[in-house]
């Protein structure tokens, strides 16, 4: 007996509110893709929990895959931000803001 | 017991991390928040996945941000901190997002049950995930080559061009 | 309509007298304008053939008992109709021939006075309408009819005060007159309107019997009589109303003798008298129109004490002899009213045509100069002159003795006997001031004396050419108009007869109560005439009046009791700098304003949704996890059933 299924719900949750908070007002690429990080690891928690929860394994694979497609974005991402910093200068998302 | 401590220290550092405005500090803080994280999945049965948790999210991926922060010049990089008019919307918008959160959760009728103590052994797991999921793993691996090919070409190609260009 | 020949033939004749003066107009604005003499043919043909006709029916229909009408349905709604025809009974006989002859007389007279005017025929051509449109009003069978008519000789004496339209002063008058008239106008329609939709026929026979006071509560008839009255009060010029008359002199002196004094403002009395049963249904507005023909009456004479134009005497006494007919009437007194507008339309006009010889000879309106200038060369007007000023006076054996004593007769009958007094004071202001005018016309001062009054040492005008004073158009109207004023008074009793009809019991009785009023107003005509004698009339008199030895009394007079301070500044205030700016900020700010938010609010609101497509990519994420928990909240509200 550990804990309640909605306590960690609420949990992830609120890591999930988190993560959004990060990536919508931090003005620095790098920290939306970290606040894209926080809400994947908010997912896995939710999945984990889940998969305790149903007593079933899926959640536990689909948390695998979520850490590999994790990994992936941060690479391609990060490569990204280092070429948008060697363009413009800077790591404001407003500066590469082409669209005026 | 463990588990809101845990908890406790997860969001706690995540906290940090997102107010940072040094950004190898903010990696560092969310750095300890993965390391909870894994405590927490082992708590919650997932052993094989706490150590991956660590080896890999922790280890490679924070690692591959400190990478290209320290490859920043830090004094380069002036940031307008919260803009009212970014914060203020996605802070009702949280809200009301936690409100129907906690409204979800508690209506459902399941979720007072407590989580029985199990413990999914490596072994389990893994014969799980390769029965049924293989073509998936085949596929991520096909996702991980491109990742690897793009970043190197993103890296690489432009990026030389352009240095010589500034400097 | 009943097909019987006689009928028919009345018909005819109605129509006859009313529309001839439309077609002189309609002829003589259209084709004759450069063909003076034709004009003047024309429109001097169309009113003969109206008087010929007027006659005739007065004739033919002076011993009908009850009236005759003529009417379509005009309009007929669910509830409503709205006949329109004529209407003939006593009354509107009567004054239908009173104003053909005074009409047919002024446009005689002023063949010679208007003789070289460049707007020769348009004068006559305005005459016409005039004529046309009273006419049609005497006769009018129903009060949208009446009113119809009420506004085109409102229209008309517009067009004739100013006249001479290169004088400032003249268009301005004939705008203020036409304005203030209007403004009584709008409550004559408001009464109008209310009694149509409460009784659902504004015929007049059918307003004056005795049903129609059922159809209407006593509190909305006696404010429908008091908005009718308010139409009465705008065209007969009484208080507070008042200032367009005076003003309205700038016409030429036969415009002046015709609207402004003998049919135009008469047409309210006439209206009054009209729709007496109708009035009579409520004593309140009775007791409240007797009040403010008291203070007309009243008002005008003081103003009439200090004026030194003639035509502006004239004036004000016009106002305050239809104050003292509206008395007469609003105490009860029906015939009374009626016959001292009849002797007084004759008097009036005969002392306007009489200025009108003075003025257009010595080219000046003032009292003094036409004194100086020899006033009393010219014979037959001055006759004339005096005979209408003893009428106006009330002295006997003139016509308006015989009148002023049947309205006073039917003040006395009233309540209060400070309506009494107040006619009597009027009597004694009214001799006054007619014999004040006559004194200083008749009596100028010699070489030798220095008058004392506020004169300017003017040379004598031009002199006199006495073949114009004399001239057979001018003379004719005055002699026929004198006739008529000596003889009239005598006719007291059978126009009483007709009036009344044999069966009703008479208003008024003239002479059986209250025996020693006419001699109380005799003598004090007499009084009044003895002390404008002795002011203005004797050799060595200091050309004085008492009022003009009290500074502060003569300047309230002679400003009009500060009326026309009082509407200047009221428009000027209140309604120009209050009202009309209120409603231009509103217009401005809050109408344009609102529209202006609206597409301003449009452009802010595109500006921000572009933001949202810009390239700033926190936005468009701001906005799907916006989305995301709307519809988060909208699956919970549905599928929990909401809280």
């Amino acid at each position: 007996m550990i804990v309640p299924f909605g306590h960690v719900l609420m949990l992830a949750g609120m890591l999930f509110l988190l993560g959004v908070f990060c990536t919508l007002t931090r003005r620095n690429l790098v920290m939306i893709i970290l606040g894209v990080e926080v809400m994947l690891n908010a997912a896995a928690i939710a999945f984990v929990g889940a998969a305790l929860h149903w007593q079933s394994l899926e959640g536990q694979a689909f948390v695998l895959f979520i850490m590999a497609i994790a990994a992936t974005e941060v690479s391609v991402g990060l490569a990204l931000i280092v070429y948008a910093y060697r363009r413009s200068g800077s790591f404001d998302p407003s500066s590469c803001n082409l669209l005026r | 017991m463990i588990f809101y401590l845990t908890g406790g220290l997860i969001v706690a550092s995540t906290a940090m991390a997102i107010t940072r405005r040094h950004m190898v500090h903010a990696v560092i803080y969310l750095l300890f928040s993965f390391f909870g994280t894994a405590i927490l999945f082992y708590l919650l049965g997932a052993p094989l996945l706490a150590a991956l948790w660590v080896i890999i999210y922790a280890g490679a991926i924070m690692v591959l941000f400190l990478f290209v922060v320290m490859m920043i010049r830090t004094d380069a990089t002036e940031e307008v901190m919260f803009p009212l008019n970014q914060w203020l919307p996605a802070a009702i918008f949280g809200a009301i997002y936690m409100a129907v959160g906690a409204a979800v959760v508690l209506m459902t009728p399941g979720t007072e049950v407590a989580l029985p103590l199990m413990a999914g052994s490596p072994r389990e797991f893994a014969l799980y995930v390769f029965q049924n999921h293989w073509l998936s793993i085949e596929i991520v691996s096909l996702l991980l080559l491109v990742a690897l090919v793009g970043a190197m070409s993103l890296g690489r190609g432009k990026g030389r061009d352009r240095t010589e260009d500034e400097a | 309509m009943i097909p019987f020949r006689a009928e028919d033939a009345i018909h005819m004749t109605v129509i006859l007298a009313t529309l001839t003066p439309l077609f002189a107009f309609l002829l003589i604005m259209l084709g004759t304008r450069a063909r003076k003499n034709l004009s003047a043919g024309l429109s001097l043909g169309a009113i003969a053939i109206s008087f010929g006709c007027s006659l005739l029916l007065l004739a033919r229909l002076w011993n009908v008992r009850e009236p005759l009408e003529y009417s379509t349905r005009w309009v007929a709604l669910n509830r409503m109709e709205i006949p329109f025809g004529f209407l003939l009974d006593p009354v509107s006989l009567l004054m239908l021939s009173i104003v053909t002859l005074i009409c047919l007389l002024v446009q005689v007279y002023s063949l010679g006075y208007m003789a070289g005017d460049p707007g020769f025929s348009r004068y006559y051509a305005f005459m016409s309408l005039f004529a046309w449109a009273m006419t049609s009003l005497v006769l009018s069978s129903s009060l949208l009819q009446l009113f119809i008519f009420w506004e085109l000789v409102g229209l008309s004496s517009y067009l004739l005060i100013g006249f001479w339209y290169e004088k400032f002063s003249a268009t301005q008058a004939g705008k203020k007159a036409f304005v203030m008239t209007r403004a009584g106008d709008v409550s004559f329609l408001l009464g109008l309107i209310l009694v149509l939709v409460h009784v659902g026929n504004p015929a007049i026979l059918e307003m004056n019997s005795l049903d129609s006071a059922g159809l209407m509560p006593s509190g909305i008839l006696t404010f429908a009589a008091l908005l009718i009255f308010g139409g009465i009060v705008g065209k007969s010029a009484q208080f507070p109303l008042m200032t367009w008359l005076p003003d309205a002199m700038e016409g030429p002196t036969p415009v002046s003798a015709l609207l402004h004094s003998a049919t135009m403002v008469a047409a309210g009395v006439y209206l009054f008298a009209r729709l007496f049963p109708f009035f009579a249904l409520s004593p309140t507005a009775m007791g409240i129109f007797l009040f403010i023909g008291t203070v007309s009456m009243i008002l005008a004479s003081t103003m009439a004490m200090v004026a030194r134009d003639i035509k502006q005497v004239w004036a004000y006494s016009t106002i305050s002899q239809l104050g003292f007919m509206i008395m007469g009437l609003a105490a009860g007194g029906y015939f009374a009213g009626v016959f001292h507008l009849t002797t007084h339309a004759g008097f009036k006009a005969l002392l306007f045509l009489c200025s009108g010889v003075f003025i257009h000879t010595w080219h000046t309106n003032d009292i003094f100069e036409l004194g100086k200038g020899g006033a009393r060369r010219l014979k037959i007007p001055v006759i004339a002159l005096v005979v209408a000023a003893g009428a106006l006076a009330g002295l006997p054996p003139f016509s308006g003795f015989f009148s002023k004593e049947a309205i006073l007769a039917a003040l006395a009958l009233s309540s209060h006997p400070v309506w009494l007094a107040a006619g009597l004071l009027g009597v004694f202001l009214t001799a006054y001031y007619a014999f004040r005018v006559l004194c200083i016309l008749l009596f100028p001062p010699s070489a030798g004396e220095e008058p004392s009054g506020p004169v300017g040492g003017l040379a004598p005008a031009p002199k006199a050419s006495r073949q114009e004073g004399s001239s057979r158009t001018f003379i004719w109207p005055l002699i026929i108009l004198v006739f008529l004023t000596l003889l009239l008074g005598f006719f007291q009793g059978p126009l009483q007869h007709f009036l009344l009809g044999e069966g009703k019991a008479l208003l008024v009785d003239h002479g059986e109560q209250a025996g020693w009023l006419p001699f109380t107003a005799l003598f004090l005509s007499l009084a009044g005439v003895g002390l404008a004698w002795v002011e203005f009339g004797r050799c060595g008199a200091a050309r004085l009046g008492f009022v003009e030895r009290i500074p502060f009394l003569r300047e309230l007079f002679s400003q009009r009791w500060y009326l026309d301070h009082f509407y200047h500044f009221f428009v000027d205030r209140i309604v120009d700098r209050g009202f009309s700016k209120l409603f231009a900020q509103n217009d401005n700010r809050v109408i344009d304003g609102s529209i202006e938010a609206v597409s301003r609010g449009t452009l802010e609101a595109g500006r921000f949704l572009a933001f949202l497509q810009s390239g700033m990519i926190q936005y468009r994420l701001l906005v799907s996890f916006a989305v995301m928990v709307l519809l988060s909240l909208y699956f919970f509200y549905r599928d929990s059933g909401g809280f």
